[in-house]
């Protein structure tokens, strides 16, 4: 998508892009140094860092909230050991996809009511270990008193606490 | 030696196997394991890390706090979380410590002191146990198979965090693999990522895999291996599945077995392959076949 100069621009954006951990993002110069070997670089639209930064800059809010290409990220942190600014690229791709999910919640990885609901992105209690020979699972999924320790840990965050129905916490 | 292993989701929920020949190795090597009572996800990158950043410190803080009242460092296999619990660390002793725990650690009774660290297996087994021990414990060898080594991303940047390996030559993989007998060449895209950790495969499987193409081919190519020797539970799934689909989608038409370094350590220690080397899309078993043939 073409970065449209007519566009509104919002002088907030940057600033909302620095608090979430993107202030790196003032020492970029635009070299392309991060997009140079990165692994997204062999699809149809790959991933910029530099990009990212070029309209997060020009406060191309509308144009930022639309772009799902941070998510796309292997997050290998080539662009991070390679940055001659050291702007931590990767660090910047992070702090656009928090802003995203700030500005518009469906962007929130569905993953994380599976992270409240058993303490891991998936089952991690596998039946196959009985045959395999291995201890039982003694993480957070197979303890239902850490588990609930667990939960009441993550109802203090900000993202459970502002979002508490999508985790089916009900509102006291 | 006593250590934390941390599982993470993905190495207990899929491939048990490969946590069945960390621990059985580990044991062989008399290091004695630690379950983590109530350990959780590490947490990966694209879950709170991309949400809310205080959330993902508090959750990387409440695994340390379980390791550090075990009294132990922890190791870890997967890439992903020893990055980010290198990450997690890294923040919270330059900063946040006293924060995250006040804000929530001691919601629940828990704290965290900063003592606790992480080690990616790799660099526990080449700096601590050493290549030394690694020989004695072997019966059987990998005299005459060829193998190239999958360094994970993770594992060696950002090098300022979290580097034991030198990040534009790892040498750590490649010389634990030559422990075993093996020999391992080097090859053009040698240090290229396997595009399969992060969102990438997820939002464009096609574009993933045209990029570990790239370096199949090249390997194939260049010094045609018997296998791959991987410490990282995505770069495993990943070379190990998409190689399966790309050869049903026509895209290759070669195979070429994929290994957690465990396994392969497991293995050549005589520990049974069905245990520990159980589950894989592209067969492993004519490798196997010619370890076992190698008594030492």
């Amino acid at each position: 998508m073409p970065v449209r100069l007519s566009e509104e621009r919002d002088p907030e954006l940057i600033k909302q892009i620095v608090e979430v951990g993107g202030e790196d993002l003032l020492k970029c110069y635009q070299c392309g140094t991060c997009i140079a070997d990165c692994p997204t670089g062999i699809a149809d639209e790959p991933l910029s860092v530099k990009r990212l930064i070029h309209i997060a800059k020009l406060g191309l809010s509308e144009v930022l909230i639309e772009d799902e290409s941070p998510w796309m990220c292997v997050t290998c942190t080539g662009c991070e050991e390679r940055c001659p600014r050291d702007a931590r690229p990767f660090e910047i791709v992070l702090a656009i996809r928090r802003w995203q999910c700030m500005e518009d919640e469906t962007y929130i990885p569905q993953v994380l009511t599976e992270l409240y609901e058993r303490g891991h992105t998936q089952n991690v209690i596998n039946p196959m270990r009985e045959e395999l020979e291995l201890p039982e699972i003694r993480s957070v999924a197979a303890n239902e008193e850490m588990l609930e320790k667990f939960r009441k840990l993550l109802r203090e965050t900000r993202v459970v606490r502002e979002h508490a129905y999508m985790f089916g916490i009900q509102e006291e | 030696m006593k250590v934390g292993l941390f599982l993470g989701c993905n190495m207990p929920a899929l491939r048990p196997d490969t946590e069945k020949a960390i621990r059985i190795s580990l044991s062989s090597l008399g290091v004695e394991v630690v379950d983590l009572e109530g350990a959780a996800c590490c947490p990966a990158y694209g879950t709170f890390w991309s949400a809310d950043e205080e959330a993902a410190l508090a959750v990387s803080a409440w695994n340390y706090s379980i390791a550090e009242k075990a009294g132990v460092d922890m190791i870890v296999q997967c890439g992903s979380c020893y990055s980010t619990l290198k990450v997690g660390r890294y923040k919270l002793v330059n900063g946040k410590l006293q924060e995250i725990n006040e804000k929530f650690l001691s919601k629940v009774g828990m704290k965290y002191e900063g003592k606790s660290d992480t080690k990616h297996i790799t660099d526990f087994m080449y700096n601590d146990i050493g290549i030394d021990k690694i020989r004695e414990s072997l019966k059987y060898s990998m005299e005459g198979l060829k193998a190239v080594v999958q360094v994970p991303c993770h594992t060696i940047r950002p090098s300022n965090i979290l580097g034991f390996d030198d990040p534009e030559n790892p040498v750590v993989l490649k010389n634990l693999t030559r422990a075993l007998g093996a020999e391992v060449p080097t090859f053009t895209r040698d240090k290229q990522c396997c595009g399969g950790a992060g969102g990438y495969a997820r939002s464009n499987r096609k574009a993933a895999m045209e990029f570990l193409k790239l370096k199949l081919d090249s390997m194939k190519e260049e010094v045609d291996p018997d296998c791959i020797v991987v410490s990282c539970i995505t770069c495993l799934m990943w070379m190990d599945e998409a190689q399966d689909e790309m050869r049903k989608l026509g895209m290759i038409d070669y195979s070429i077995p994929v290994f957690d370094y465990n396994q392969l350590l497991a293995i050549c220690q005589g520990h049974d392959p069905k245990k520990v080397a159980r589950i894989a899309a592209t067969p492993r078993d004519e490798v196997i076949q010619r370890i076992l043939e190698n008594k030492i």
